[in-house]
């Protein structure tokens, strides 16, 4: 067994998965033809802002992986590892690479506005007013093809440093640094 | 893991993640064409006779589906056939009207 470093904390963890779950279940409800599925789409918004809220706070007071600072890149920075590889030299980040890091903060927001428009369709203020339902409907296909991009580039990722990021979503362990890996 | 299942893997999550736009249909309607429909404006004029404030009239499902505040303030979505105006309970299928 090779060495491995904790990576992801278990707060972590577990907020990745229970949004995970809340869009998956969002997904769902927002599809199933039935009367409680829409009160079900509703909570499960909810529980995605909530998880959301506390997310962010621990982008701040987190451990280090956690921060928001550990993994935000310049956009320089960003866009050579982007031609890095391409190249196919890009190298092993022990946290977020540049692109995931980015994914993370796009698929926040994105989700972030998902919910938050959906609380507003559901207030007497915005109930039934048609552009408040086609900017949810809007947010959710933009968030649902996100989750995808993320979903491709964890797969790739992968691939390339023949590591399972799954795994370690799931563990919070990676394998140890080895040398070219950025910490 | 070997790389053709990661591209499987990649293709079956693209697929299963495409985005499905249809109706979200809580009943439909057995409306036939649309010449023997009453209008919008009608339904509209009815609701707000019973104390409705109507924010919205769609078609969903060969139903009209109105968004509105119910007279007494309540947030309501609820489905009226296109040909008689009747309410339609949701969960119905085919609803003759």
């Amino acid at each position: 067994m090779s060495a491995e470093v904790r990576v992801w904390d278990p707060l972590l963890r577990i907020a990745h998965w229970t949004l995970a779950a809340s869009i998956l279940a969002a997904w769902i409800t927002a599809e199933l033809k039935v009367d409680a599925a829409k009160r079900a789409h509703e909570w499960v918004g909810y529980a995605a802002l909530a998880v959301i809220a506390l997310r962010l706070a621990w982008g701040w007071i987190g451990p280090r992986y956690a921060r928001f600072r550990q993994f935000v890149r310049s956009s320089s920075v960003t866009l050579a590892y982007a031609r890095a590889l391409i190249a196919h030299a890009e190298p092993r980040y022990i946290g977020h690479n540049p692109l995931g890091g980015w994914a993370v903060v796009a698929l926040i927001a994105l989700a972030a506005a998902a919910g938050l428009s959906g609380w507003l369709s559901v207030t007497d203020r915005f109930w039934g007013v048609k552009w408040v339902q086609e900017l949810h409907e809007g947010l959710g296909n933009a968030l649902y093809f996100l989750v995808g991009l993320h979903l491709g580039g964890v797969i790739f990722t992968s691939w390339r440093h023949r590591e399972n990021l799954v795994l370690a979503m799931l563990t919070g362990r990676k394998p140890a640094p080895r040398p070219g890996d950025v910490d | 893991m070997k790389p053709r299942a990661f591209l499987v893997a990649l293709a079956l999550s693209g697929a299963a993640l495409s985005p499905a736009a249809h109706a979200t249909g809580l009943a439909t309607c057995d409306s036939g064409a649309r010449e023997g429909w009453q209008t919008q404006e009608k339904l509209t004029a009815m609701l707000k006779e019973k104390g409705w404030q109507v924010r919205r009239i769609k078609e969903d499902g060969g139903c009209f589906e109105v968004y509105a505040l119910n007279e007494k303030g309540e947030r309501v979505e609820a489905y009226f056939h296109p040909r008689t105006l009747a309410p339609v309970p949701t969960g119905s299928k085919d609803h003759k009207g």
